[in-house]
């Protein structure tokens, strides 16, 4: 059964609607800056994504592990490891599927793309009573979840994509 | 990461936040710049070019990405391009998982497509149901006097049938604008 908490009636998203995710980021940077950029991906990450949160503070992290097995698995052009330790859960993201849909379609990426994942990961995991970091970019990078205060993020650990 | 499984529900979500930072008309130009201008930006090189030829290879490639299973019919009518939804696979997402944040998530359709379909000459005859059912009418602008007996035929059973059914009906004639609203 897959942990995660929408269905969609085929097995993988739509690869071009990394299009707009992209666009979105570049509109967000542009009218409300750095500031209301991260303001945005907070309430996002605490408000719409809650029911994935839900299920990541009652399962903790073997929930969290299985929820990024299924996320990627739905993303196309997905090419992730998921390891699980007894306190921490690394996710491996070799093969971004957004960052290598939107370069092999010759799209202006956002600088900042990959810091989206750091900014909405570390609202998504305080929810849940965790804590995450994510370091690299730029098409390959690992995400790290483990108990409150186990990691912390230094967004200089955050590529640009280039 | 913001996915591309789930697009419809963050995208909605993100209707909503943007319209209370900046009422309607924010969204209305969020729709415009960041939708039609950046990412639909393979649309409009298409369509600006070839006009319902673009249109066909626009839809028959998104529609096979979004809708493998069907759900629709679209093609060209003589000096125009017609679109019936009836199983919507954007709207039909958030309906199977009960989202709805922005309470008029269909209007992002003709948000994009209308100042897209201006600029390559076109007008938009259109009509949703919020049931993931609408129809699309892009006809010159040049020749919004000459009607198409097939589509005609159409929209009218369509809007016959969806007025016994007593479904809200958002429409749009000979529009470019989200802003173009008819509530029935």
């Amino acid at each position: 059964m897959s942990l995660l908490p929408y269905t969609d009636t085929k097995p993988q998203g739509a690869a071009d609607f990394y299009f707009a995710i992209n666009a979105t980021f570049r509109f967000m940077l542009r009218r409300f800056g750095d500031a209301g950029f991260t303001e945005w991906l907070t309430a996002l990450g605490k408000e719409y994504f809650a029911p994935a949160n839900v299920l990541w503070k009652n399962g903790g992290l073997p929930a969290v592990a299985q929820y990024w097995r299924d996320f990627f698995a739905a993303e196309p052009g997905s090419d992730v490891d998921v390891c699980e330790s007894g306190d921490a859960v690394e996710i491996h993201v070799k093969k971004c599927p957004a960052i290598s849909h939107l370069k092999k379609s010759h799209r202006e990426i956002v600088p900042e793309y990959c810091r989206h994942c750091a900014i909405l990961g570390k609202a998504r995991a305080e929810s849940a009573g965790l804590s995450m970091q994510l370091t690299g970019g730029n098409g390959s990078c690992f995400h790290r979840y483990g108990a409150a205060g186990k990691f912390r993020q230094n967004m200089s650990d955050v590529a640009e994509v280039r | 990461m913001i996915g591309c499984y789930d697009f419809c529900g963050h995208y909605d979500w993100t209707f909503h936040w943007i319209a209370e930072q900046g009422g309607k008309e924010l969204l209305y130009q969020y729709w415009d710049e960041a939708i039609r201008c950046d990412s639909q930006k393979h649309a409009a090189d298409l369509i600006l070019s070839k006009g319902v030829a673009g249109m066909e290879e626009y839809w028959g490639h998104t529609l096979s990405e979004e809708a493998p299973d069907g759900g629709y019919s679209a093609g060209a009518v003589g000096d125009r391009f017609w679109l019936e939804m009836t199983d919507c696979p954007s709207r039909g997402f958030l309906l199977r998982n009960g989202i709805d944040f922005s309470g008029d998530y269909c209007d992002h359709c003709i948000g994009w497509g209308g100042p897209l379909m201006r600029d390559a000459g076109f007008t938009v005859n259109h009509a949703h149901n919020h049931g993931g059912q609408c129809f699309w009418e892009y006809l010159p602008a040049d020749n919004i006097g000459k009607s198409e007996p097939a589509i005609e035929a159409s929209k009218a059973e369509l809007m016959r049938r969806w007025t016994e059914e007593k479904l809200p009906v958002d429409y749009f004639e000979h529009a470019n604008d989200a802003r173009n609203k008819i509530i029935k």
